[in-house]
């Protein structure tokens, strides 16, 4: 979609059209790795409640830089983080080549990655992700 | 006069990168509050559109490499654990100042620091290169067409400057930790 614009001089700009589409898979990519940095927090933290539920001990888990040698003393963060990174990677290469040859509404895309960007920015936020620890 | 190695990294991960992103936020925020179709010529939209894109990604570039040296540099120092070389964690003593974020955990005062400051730094600084890369890809990608497209320029301000405030509490945070218990 192209708006229209109050500066008659820029019809002289000559350039073939972009779908908005790989916009709106960037804005959205973005939105879900910063989801994901807040998910990574919150199964840290809740780690040994989560292990008790259903055996999985995320804490252990996210030590990439002891399991894969991604590193030396980062801990939990280094899996956390390298996480939120593949999502953003992974996620943006998926609605990009969904998206590509189409309009997406560039707002509602935006607006999607507001919402994530909200919840994950809030997930890192030290009151909010203790709030339900014993 | 001599910085550690220690120090160096400090620097470069906090003031020298973090300077760059500073600077590099400032020319795209310029850049996107005044690309409108009203106030540019052709010529000059030829001129800035390229402009915006240097500092769209610098801030992207400099947004990725302080969150790498920060994690996998500087981060490790401070979180080292003393209790492998004997050093008592519950008295602020001077052995323990190597150790920043047991000498910050000792005592009740500087608790926070680490228990707020730090816990909320080291993860909310990720969100900036994820928005600032998504900014400067549209930017690179769509070039003079933006002019075009001008319900993009708010969507573009709005995450440029939501990189900019997550990186900001983390340098903020960074610098009164420092500040509390350098890592020297």
């Amino acid at each position: 979609m192209t708006a229209q614009i109050d500066n008659p001089q820029l019809h002289e700009i000559v350039v073939s059209d972009k779908p908005s589409g790989p916009a709106a898979a960037a804005f959205v990519a973005a939105g879900i790795g910063s989801l994901f940095v807040g998910i990574g927090v919150v199964l840290n933290e809740y780690s040994a409640q989560i292990k008790s539920l259903i055996g999985i001990d995320f804490n252990a888990f996210l030590k990439f830089d002891a399991n894969f040698g991604l590193g030396n003393g980062v801990g939990p963060l280094s899996g956390k983080v390298i996480v939120a990174v593949l999502a953003f990677v992974i996620s943006w290469a998926i609605l990009h080549l969904m998206w590509r040859k189409r309009e997406i509404n560039i707002q509602k895309a935006f607006i999607t990655t507001l919402v994530l960007v909200a919840i994950g920015f809030a997930l890192t936020f030290p009151p909010i992700f203790t709030l339900l620890l014993p | 006069m001599e910085l550690t190695d220690r120090e160096i990294w400090a620097v470069i991960h906090g003031l020298i990168l973090g300077t760059l992103f500073l600077l590099a936020f400032t020319g795209g925020l310029v850049g996107l509050w005044s690309l409108q179709a009203r106030y540019v010529t052709v010529a000059g939209l030829k001129e800035r559109i390229p402009r915006l894109g240097i500092w769209t990604g610098t801030m992207a570039v400099v947004a990725w490499l302080t969150v790498f040296t920060g994690t996998w540099i500087v981060y490790p120092w401070y979180r080292a654990d003393p209790t492998k070389l004997g050093i008592p964690t519950d008295v602020q003593s001077e052995a323990l100042k190597d150790f920043p974020r047991y000498w910050l955990l000792a005592s009740e005062r500087t608790a926070q620091w680490h228990e707020f400051g730090m816990e909320w730094k080291e993860h909310v600084a990720w969100l900036a290169p994820f928005l600032a890369t998504a900014v400067a890809f549209v930017v690179a990608y769509y070039g003079v067409r933006i002019i075009r497209k001008p319900e993009w320029r708010w969507p573009l301000i709005v995450l440029f400057s939501l990189a900019f405030i997550a990186a900001a509490v983390a340098g903020l945070f960074g610098a009164f930790i420092t500040k509390a218990a350098p890592v020297a």
